[in-house]
């Protein structure tokens, strides 16, 4: 069985992530340019801090719903038994702590064929 | 409980009106992505001309399973144009999730 990982992060950590999945014997992904998104925080915390200051521009976006904050997505098909490694690389090179962050989602694959010879099943991984 | 992911490929300019319908029936979570596709009409006829490559806006949510028909509902309500609808509206996949992890806080999300 196969498993789809699909990563949304900040749009700065994309490199520090391809160099830590080939590092981890990832090669192959797929990347997205830039996407937009929110998470569950309601609060940007630039306008909150905006705000303390007084800015008239931040107090003015006060109360309004959430950002949609610009973040990238890599996607990437591994074997079943390789799933924790990746998902743990992953969230190894892109937490910094803060909201943000991102998400990790694992969903799962039924088939996949490499197109160049037909062939299909774990083996194209 | 189960975790689903609902991919809602809608018009351009429905976009945000869905999101805005999703914030208010309690989703804050979307990620938006521009895409470009065809539907069953084979995109667009004018003259002799065939737009197959129309613009849309892929509309990404993960939520639990049982919140389905509400989420569905939101999106379908906000994202049709007209009474009963057009050709071009779009469509919803669903699909299941087995893990979702929070970078942040490196937690397996219940």
């Amino acid at each position: 069985m196969m498993k789809e990982v699909m990563a949304v992060i900040r749009m700065n950590m994309m490199n520090k992530t391809k160099v830590a999945l080939s590092e981890a014997g990832f090669t192959s992904f797929t990347a997205t340019g830039r996407v937009l998104g929110r998470g569950k925080g309601l609060v940007d915390y630039r306008v909150i801090k905006g705000a303390e200051e007084g800015r008239p521009e931040a107090l003015a976006q006060l109360g309004e719903g959430p950002r949609m904050i610009a973040k990238r997505i890599i996607t990437l098909v591994v074997p079943e038994e390789k799933t924790k490694l990746a998902v743990d690389t992953i969230i190894g090179v892109n937490q910094t702590g803060m909201p943000g962050d991102g998400k990790v989602f694992v969903l799962p694959v039924l088939d996949s064929t490499r197109i160049r010879t037909g062939e299909s099943g774990a083996k194209v991984l | 409980m189960a975790q689903i992911l609902v991919r809602s490929i809608v018009r351009p300019e429905k976009a945000h009106e869905v999101i805005e319908a999703l914030l208010e029936a309690g989703y804050p979570a979307v990620t938006r992505v521009s895409v470009a596709g065809r539907g069953r009409q084979q995109g667009l006829q004018v003259g002799e001309v065939t737009y197959d490559e129309l613009p849309k806006e892929m509309l990404m949510t993960v939520i639990p399973e049982g919140e389905k028909d509400l989420v569905l509902r939101t999106v379908m309500g906000s994202a049709r144009t007209g009474e009963s609808g057009n050709y071009g509206d779009g469509k919803i996949f669903v699909s299941p999730v087995e893990q979702v992890y929070t970078i942040s806080s490196g937690f397996l999300e219940e």
